[in-house]
């Protein structure tokens, strides 16, 4: 997908310009959700659930496994990080309109150990040619007071100083 | 699974595609129809004829009309039918055909007609207004994802693990797009491109550059699947579905495995076992899997069996996978050259191994006598995947 198209022509008798008006959703944290960015945003902590039978720990917290369908309670929550790894990651040179970004942009997939699912997130405080897979990143939070309960409460990953 | 039990055969016994390029002037259903006519023409068949209609086009959102499988039913030729659309992404496009297959295979319906739809020009300013509701939008949506850096992150993943070099990667893009040269359908065909140009194009979310990925299009593509027992009285060379398989992966996708996709060798294990292949490198003569990025095709070809994990990629650039290589890759150009209009894919991939093991490839055709072949999507939030094997009997 280039991003190089051009906006059409819509005045000539082949075209009409429309829209689908639907303005704006809302959209459900979830009951797991709601339980692990009530947790980012008042204790600054990372939640995650963690299924026995599958030995795996999802983050962020989830009300049930996917793989074995147990619900997973209040007793299965873990909470992980704030260090983690770069599984892989992105140098974004260009927004989604195809603009140049003065600045790349780094994206990446985190793991907080061996047995819990990615995590996604930006990277900040490092030059893009610095990055590598592996290395061991931490999360920045927001100050308390700037934390509104979303997945942005995480400011960005840095490397963790030796 | 019982995969050796279905009722009885099918057969593909004629193909239409149209041009894939950015299409204002005409509708969806104009475009449908247009395939349709193509497929059904070549099978000598009439509408009349076609028992049942199976559509696949994938967003709503593209076209910017909801109930997309509705809306283009006067173009599918479904009025009157028993009709169904069928929609998992990308994967669409071979995930059509097997459902027109199990209408057949499960003794059902005599000759069922296949029509893939895609119209991304409608969308403004561009399809990645469209891609960027795909998204959990609760934990990615607020990072404002696009597709292109995801794919850039299985890329780097895939890189990383296996130790590929992106110039090998890169060798498929330049693979594709000069197979491309000459498919009458193919919007970006270039008989003189080099390696030097796709390193050297534009950064878009490194390492993807711009021409390691298949353009937005539109365009419709067809097939007609009918009962094995009737297909020689249709057409000289009818190409049997010997095997299909799908699968799906968890949605979370950070949560895959980025370097392997575990869920295509699944889908292809089902296709595989159904088809009575044990040793799809030996047994495979052509394959056309699903190529919107030029590593996809590498990750593909490894999950298909056709090659070890990490080394398609080297293989692509000693040549292997050239059309008159051991084993030609994506013969009609693939996604990379000929377009990529979601769905309507169908045309590359089903379509174009229909024509090359009938013969009828023209200019693309492959030399060497071929008989089995494999092809593959990939779709949903780059997490599914089907799987068809055709034969020539
Ligand atoms: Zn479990």
């Amino acid at each position: 997908m280039g991003f190089t198209d051009r906006f059409q022509k819509t005045t000539e008798p082949r075209h009409r310009l429309g829209a689908m008006e639907a303005d704006h959703y809302i959209y459900s944290a979830g009951i797991a959700g709601e339980k692990f960015f009530t947790a980012l945003r008042d204790r600054g902590i990372i939640l995650a659930s963690h299924c026995k039978a599958c030995a795996i720990t999802y983050v962020p917290s989830r009300l049930f496994c996917e793989r074995c369908f147990a619900e997973l309670t209040d007793s299965d929550d873990r909470e992980v990080g704030p260090e983690g790894e770069v599984a892989t990651f992105t140098l974004v040179r260009q927004d989604s309109a195809g603009n140049a970004l003065p600045e790349p942009e780094i994206l990446a997939v985190i793991r907080f150990g061996h047995e819990t699912t990615g995590f996604l997130h930006k990277l900040g405080e490092v030059s893009p040619e610095k990055v590598e897979t592996g290395m061991k990143v931490e999360a920045v939070l927001k100050p308390q007071e700037e934390r509104e309960a979303r997945i942005t409460d995480i400011a960005y990953f840095r490397p963790v100083k030796k | 699974m019982n995969l050796k039990e279905t009722n009885r055969s099918a057969a593909v016994v004629g193909a239409g595609m149209t041009l894939f390029a950015s299409r204002l002037q005409e509708t969806g259903k104009e475009m449908t129809w247009e395939a349709a006519k193509m497929a059904l023409d070549q099978a000598g068949l009439t509408l009349a004829d076609i028992d049942a209609v199976i559509l696949g086009t994938a967003p709503d959102a593209f076209d910017g009309v909801h109930k997309k499988g509705e809306w283009l039913l006067d173009g599918a030729g479904g009025v009157g039918k028993p009709y169904m659309r069928v929609y998992t992404g990308g994967g669409t496009a071979v995930m059509a055909p097997i459902a027109g297959w199990w209408h057949v295979a499960s003794g059902m319906y005599d000759k069922v007609l296949v029509l893939c739809e895609e119209k991304m020009s409608s969308v403004q300013p561009h399809a990645q207004s469209a891609f960027g509701h795909i998204w959990d939008p609760i934990l990615d949506r607020p990072l404002k994802p696009n597709l292109v850096w995801i794919f850039s992150m299985e890329m780097q993943r895939y890189m990383h693990k296996y130790d590929v070099s992106y110039e090998d990667i890169a060798s498929v893009a330049v693979k594709n797009k000069r197979n491309a040269v000459g498919h009458p359908c193919a919007q970006l065909a270039d008989p003189d491109i080099t390696l030097e140009d796709v390193i050297n194009s534009e950064p878009m979310a490194l390492p993807v550059r711009r021409l390691d990925i298949s353009p937005p299009s539109d365009g419709a593509s067809a097939v007609v699947i009918v009962r094995g027992d009737m297909a020689h009285d249709l057409t000289e060379i009818p190409v049997f579905i010997d095997g299909v398989g799908w699968c799906i992966d968890t949605t979370m996708w950070t949560n895959r495995d980025l370097a392997f996709p575990e869920f295509v060798v699944k889908a292809a294990k089902m296709a595989y076992d159904m088809a009575g292949i044990d040793n799809p490198k030996k047994e495979i003569d052509v394959a056309e899997p699903y190529d919107p990025f030029d590593y996809k095709e590498v990750q593909h070809l490894e999950a298909l069996g056709l090659f070890e994990p990490g080394e398609a990629a080297r293989a692509t650039r000693e040549g292997k996978t050239q059309r008159d290589g051991e084993l030609p890759v994506c013969p009609s150009g693939g996604l990379l050259g000929v377009g990529n209009p979601i769905a309507a894919t169908l045309g590359i991939k089903v379509g174009e191994l229909f024509w090359q093991l009938s013969g009828q490839a023209g200019v693309r055709q492959v030399k060497k006598d071929i008989r089995t072949g494999v092809t593959q999507a990939w779709g949903d939030l780059m997490q599914f995947s089907s799987v068809l094997v055709m034969r020539r009997h």
